[in-house]
């Protein structure tokens, strides 16, 4: 799908009610696994030229953690769950059940990482869970991965993902928000289709 | 000091001396500089995908490696260059996330893009004379046409002068 025009307002509100029942199904999902309440933003679906994808999620230098998992049968995606870094150890912490300080950085680190990309596969997981019970579609997922970077390099190359398809990106935004803490620690899932998936979507929701 | 000239995404600038062309998070994406060392124009393009002959539509060429490296040569010419005294820095290509098994190529674009700028720099004559390339880490690149150095930089690894 490479011809914005090609996207009507109905396809947009489709998407969007996707990236509603997917957040939804994940802030409950992080909720469970935290003992918090977890609040969403309501999900943003807009069409945005892939070479101002980047500068649409924040600073390009902001340090960030995003953990990617992906699915690929009836409906192959990449799907992101992205938080700036310092917040993204934050939320690692609610759930390592032991104190860190003493060791050297690197295992930190390592543990760290994979307390999030635990996470991440849970929020994520989640949200593939609530298009698995729209569509009737199974949906196994692969092991999550986990990168730390600058949020420029991750959109770089969810743009470059999207750059395949034509000069458009179809971003679902939806933010996730623990309550109770001192300091709000949102993050962002993004939904990236395989080339050709978004209409298998679309005609599987019966507006395409 | 010169005002940085910002290339994004698919973006391609040329400029006469003096110039500061800079490039924030490359990711899979190159950041390619192509200079004159005598009369110190440069161009930089921030390409993002190896090969056009699949896209429908090109609406910029900078997108990918096979249109840009052309692209940034001809536009270089027009400043007048001498394409004997040109030269090429490049840097990016990393790939960011890496999953065992299937789904790397998928993930694996920046290795391409590498490949194919490589190739279309070689295909043009243009010697590459330095590079940081591929790995797992994002990079920021800065040239500046006085000094003709190609700055690097890594989150938490810190600066390369190239």
């Amino acid at each position: 799908m490479d011809q914005d025009s090609k996207f009507t307002s109905i396809h947009m509100d489709a998407i969007r009610e996707v990236g509603n029942i997917g957040t939804g199904n994940a802030a409950t999902a992080l909720s469970k696994l935290l003992g918090r309440m977890v609040d969403m933003d309501v999900p943003v679906a807009e069409l945005v030229p892939i070479y101002d994808v980047a500068a649409h999620y924040g600073p390009p230098d902001t340090p960030v953690c995003a953990v990617l998992i992906r699915t690929e049968e009836k409906f192959s995606c990449s799907l992101i769950f992205m938080i700036e870094e310092h917040r993204a150890d934050l939320l690692a912490n609610l759930i390592i059940p032991m104190d860190l300080s003493g060791m050297d950085e690197e295992t930190q680190l390592e543990i760290r990482n994979s307390a999030l990309s635990e996470q991440g596969n849970i929020i994520l997981g989640a949200f593939l869970n609530a298009l698995s019970m729209i569509t009737g579609w199974v949906l196994p997922t692969t092991t999550p991965a986990v990168a730390r970077d600058m949020l420029g390099s991750i959109m770089d190359l969810v743009a470059s993902m999207f750059g395949v398809l034509g000069d458009s990106a179809m971003l679902v935004k939806t933010s996730l928000h623990i309550k109770d803490l001192d300091e709000d620690l949102g993050g962002t899932v993004i939904m990236i289709p395989d080339p050709g998936s978004l209409e298998t979507l679309l005609s599987k929701l019966g507006v395409l | 000091m010169v005002q940085p000239v910002h290339v994004g995404m698919a973006d391609l600038v040329v400029s006469k001396h003096p110039a500061q062309l800079v490039t924030l998070g490359l990711g899979s994406c190159i950041g390619l500089v192509i200079y004159d060392q005598l009369s110190k124009s440069a161009g930089m393009v921030h390409i993002m995908l190896p090969d056009s002959r699949e896209a429908k539509d090109i609406p910029k060429p900078g997108k990918f490696a096979d249109t840009a490296v052309p692209l940034l040569l001809s536009e270089l010419t027009k400043l007048g260059v001498n394409k004997a005294q040109l030269r090429a820095k490049m840097a990016g290509g990393a790939q960011m996330f890496s999953m065992p098994g299937k789904d790397s190529a998928i993930f694996a674009v920046g290795a391409r893009n590498i490949e194919a700028t490589l190739k279309m720099l070689t295909a043009a004559g243009v010697r590459l004379v330095a590079s940081d390339t591929g790995g797992s880490k994002g990079r920021s690149v800065e040239f500046s046409t006085e000094t003709m150095i190609f700055t690097v930089k890594t989150l938490g690894s810190g600066t390369k002068e190239l």
